[in-house]
């Protein structure tokens, strides 16, 4: 039953597939506790089913001590190897990459988004009725976040990360992208029309993505490249 | 104090009838209205779900537009965890705390009245909303600032969701410091600490969870009453308010929330297990400290709830998180112990606690999941919450509740449940269930997010979506076979008895129901199985 989620995207960035892989092992370790656990609880179930007209008490045993510590003991350790793989991983897809090939400013509004570019003027914005549709380079790029007034969240299902938008301050996400088309979301419920602030990533090369950023401002920019 | 008497020999001359009902201070019959009461707002915020999945059965705006929609899942999240399982807590503590300790009722009996009230008012008030030209409050059971400021949400329905908030946070406050005061002071001669029922065990560190917890939501609530109407400006950025305080209020109350709605029905299934396993809990002591020690951790894990928001320290959370689930295991281990070699049978209470173990176990286990912030990063916000959600809430809360009303409502009506409409209702509502929630693991993982009205088409949600739809039917089918079961048993079930179950805790050493004042005689209390212990008559401790 557990194993039916295990269909996890990959994800279209080393962050991602770090995130992937760590839940990798994630569902390997919870299937193990699962089948122990509910294996266990199944036995009592089966075996110890009582016989019809058998009155008399099964033994009355409290507690046990050295049993109680090691039922204690075990789970401990396994969430310590747990939190120490998710630390390790953490740290890597909080890593922010110190000369990122691009830098896109992102502020969540309701409802859409707005993206510009680190010193090139360019801007996009989307709406509910025409999504904003942007390109990135592949390789290091980092949105910062925010938002023009209430929280949304900034989410990317193949990238296999979000991050809220905030009002009054900025975030950051750091990723590095595969070539390809991505949607997006807004993840953080926002209002009336939350479900109405798609927008697509295309990441494609730095030469594609240096002459779209030099095109005239035309609107909703073309997101073909 | 062990006293026969309360200080309050109050209600002893009741008006018969509803005006008896209305008037009631005593401690089962407010039992009785809070726990119905209850199962009235469960109803009330189930039929939302099920508007909710009608819906999502399909791509497309086809039954509700997002204004509603929004209404919906609001009031559906605050409908089951404010008005239907913290006050289903309160209802059944109400009713079995005093007989648990072999009391004649609680502490403040009128008090006891007052929270009843409250409870029923801000219920009344938070519902209003949806009468209000605005609507109800639309931003989600958590209220995120700036979203629930008036610039963003005006409209009377959001004020009113604030004060009903408020009346029934109050209402708890009051009605845990009234069973705290009945626990500690009017426990039996013999009923030490150690000799209490698991269930009482429970509901002490529940009431205490409730006595640090609501405050912080009674003032994070007043606080944006005022940037409403007053212009105060604690969450708003533009003022110089913080938007992310909100965040550590709401939650520094919302997770203790969820331990207030599940530690106590952990106290259920640790009676009920014993009970039909013909054997005593195993690990008795280690049950207790793994239940303080769940309360104590509980209060140091409230941002695993913003991990996405950049703002908090995401491996610390992550490692209370994580070390949460230790003591939670324990108990599982309890439990198992407590079947091995035992004689076990399955009459519909047992049933349900056998559904509880493997549905919280599941979502005790993507719990660890959502507990790592890299995993988070990715499921946070999605169909996967909702599923984690709902397998807790659900699979635990409410599977624990129908295993409460089948064990406990023998010796709340004096007539037993039919067994083999408990049989199907429990049969139903685990296909149900699963059919409605299992898939949503799968539309979060692929990136369906939560609290929206629609979803792409050929996105490779439809048939997750519609399963889901189909299994909500199925739930709803179930309740009504138990309403059907309630409705036939009361008026012709058998009779219950004074102890139908050969169970192990005072309220069985009375009659069913239990007479004004609850004990005509008490049992002497030896162990913690004070009733076992007279049937068998041999010495207190096998
Ligand atoms: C028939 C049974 C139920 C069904 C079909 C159901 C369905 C749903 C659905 C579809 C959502 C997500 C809405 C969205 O994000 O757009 C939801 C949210 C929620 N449900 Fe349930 N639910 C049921 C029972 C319960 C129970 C018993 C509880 C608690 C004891 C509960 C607590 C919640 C909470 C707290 C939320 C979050 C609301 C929010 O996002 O603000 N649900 N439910
Ligand atoms: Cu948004
Ligand atoms: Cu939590």
């Amino acid at each position: 039953m557990v194993l039916t989620t295990s269909c996890a995207p990959q994800g279209s960035t080393s962050q991602g597939r770090e995130i992937s892989s760590l839940y990798d092992i994630f569902l390997w370790i919870a299937a193990g506790v699962f089948l122990v656990t509910a294996g266990l609880i199944a036995w009592s179930i089966i075996r110890y089913r009582a016989k019809p007209g058998d009155d008399d008490l099964p033994e009355q045993f409290h507690q046990n001590l050295k049993l109680e510590v090691t039922w204690f003991a075990i789970p401990q350790i396994l969430v310590v190897v747990l939190f120490v793989l998710s630390a390790f991983a953490l740290n890597e897809v909080n890593e922010e990459s110190p000369e990122p090939d691009a830098v896109v400013d992102v502020t969540g509004f309701q409802w859409g988004w707005r993206f510009t570019y680190d010193g090139s003027g360019k801007e996009v914005v989307g709406t509910p009725q025409e999504p904003a549709k942007v390109l990135v380079p592949v390789g290091n790029v980092s949105f910062v976040l925010t938002s023009a007034d209430v929280v949304h969240s900034f989410y990317v299902p193949d990238f296999l990360i979000k991050r809220d938008a905030v009002p009054g301050r900025d975030t950051r996400i750091d990723v590095n992208v595969d070539a390809g088309v991505y949607d997006g979301v807004c993840a953080e419920f926002c209002g009336l029309l939350h479900a109405r602030m798609p927008f697509t990533i295309e990441a494609v090369s730095q030469e594609a993505f240096q002459q779209w950023l030099q095109e005239p401002p035309e609107g909703v920019a073309r997101g073909d490249g | 104090m062990a006293t026969a008497e309360p200080a309050i020999v109050a209600g002893a001359h009741e008006p018969r009838g509803v005006a008896g009902w209305l008037t009631t201070v005593d401690h089962k019959r407010i039992g009785i209205l809070y726990v119905v009461t209850a199962v009235g707002f469960f109803i009330i915020s189930g039929l939302l779900s099920l508007l909710m999945r009608a819906e999502l059965a399909q791509p497309g705006l086809q039954v509700v537009n997002e204004s509603t929609y929004n209404q919906l899942f609001t009031m559906h999240g605050t409908g089951m965890m404010f008005l239907f399982a913290t006050p289903l807590v309160a209802g059944l503590a109400n009713y079995f705390v005093p007989l648990h300790v072999g009391a004649p009722d609680v502490a403040f009996p009128r008090l006891n009245a007052l929270t009843y009230w409250l409870y029923v008012l801000g219920g009344v008030v938070v519902f209003s909303g949806f009468l209000t030209a605005s609507g109800a409050a639309a931003f989600g059971w958590t209220g995120y600032a700036p979203l629930s400021e008036a610039t963003y949400s005006p409209g009377a329905g959001v004020d009113l969701w604030i004060i009903g908030l408020i009346l029934v946070g109050t209402s708890s406050i009051l009605g845990a410091v009234n069973l705290m005061a009945t626990i500690f002071g009017m426990r039996a001669p013999g009923m030490t600490m150690f000799r209490l029922p698991i269930f009482t065990w429970n509901i002490i560190v529940t009431l205490t969870l409730i006595m640090f917890s609501f405050p912080v939501l009674t003032a994070a609530l007043a606080a944006l009453f005022i940037d409403r109407n007053l212009g105060g400006g604690f969450f708003d950025p533009t003022q110089g308010g913080d938007p992310i305080l909100w965040q550590h209020l709401f939650w520094f109350f919302g997770h203790p929330e969820v331990y207030i709605v599940i530690l106590p029905f952990f106290g259920v299934i640790t009676e009920i297990i014993p009970v039909f396993s013909r054997k005593p809990l195993f690990g008795y002591r280690g049950f207790v400290f793994a239940t303080l020690l769940i309360g104590a951790y509980s209060f140091s894990v409230w941002a695993h709830h913003m991990f996405t928001t950049g703002s908090v320290n995401n491996p610390f959370f992550s490692a209370m998180t994580m070390l949460i689930a230790v003591p939670t295991g324990v108990k599982f281990f309890s439990w198992i112990a407590t079947m091995w070699r035992g004689k076990l049978t399955f009459p519909t209470p047992m049933l349900f606690a056998m559904g509880f173990l493997f549905m919280f176990l599941i979502g005790g286990i993507t719990g660890i999941f959502v507990a790592s912030p890299p995993i988070d990063y990715a499921v946070h916000d999605t169909y996967y919450v909702v599923a984690h959600m709902h397998y807790v809430l659900f699979g635990g809360t409410v599977f624990a509740s129908f295993a409460a009303f089948y064990y406990w409502i023998p010796k709340m009506s004096g007539r037993m449940m039919g067994e083999r409409l408990g049989k199907l209702h429990f049969w139903l509502m685990l296909i149900g269930f699963n059919l409605t929630f299992f898939p949503m693991h799968q539309m979060g993982l692929n990136g369906m997010q939560r609290r929206v009205a629609d979803y792409p088409a050929e996105s490779g949600l439809e048939v997750l979506n519609a399963v889901s739809t189909a299994g909500s039917g199925i739930v709803a089918l179930s309740i009504a076979v138990f309403l059907f079961n309630l409705f036939v048993s009361m008026k012709r079930g058998a009779s219950a008895g004074d102890d139908p179950w050969q169970a192990n805790t005072l309220e069985w050493a009375t009659s069913s129901p239990p007479p004004h004042h609850n004990f005509k005689r008490l049992p002497p209390i030896r162990s913690e199985r004070p009733v076992f212990d007279a049937r068998h008559t041999g010495p207190a401790d096998g």
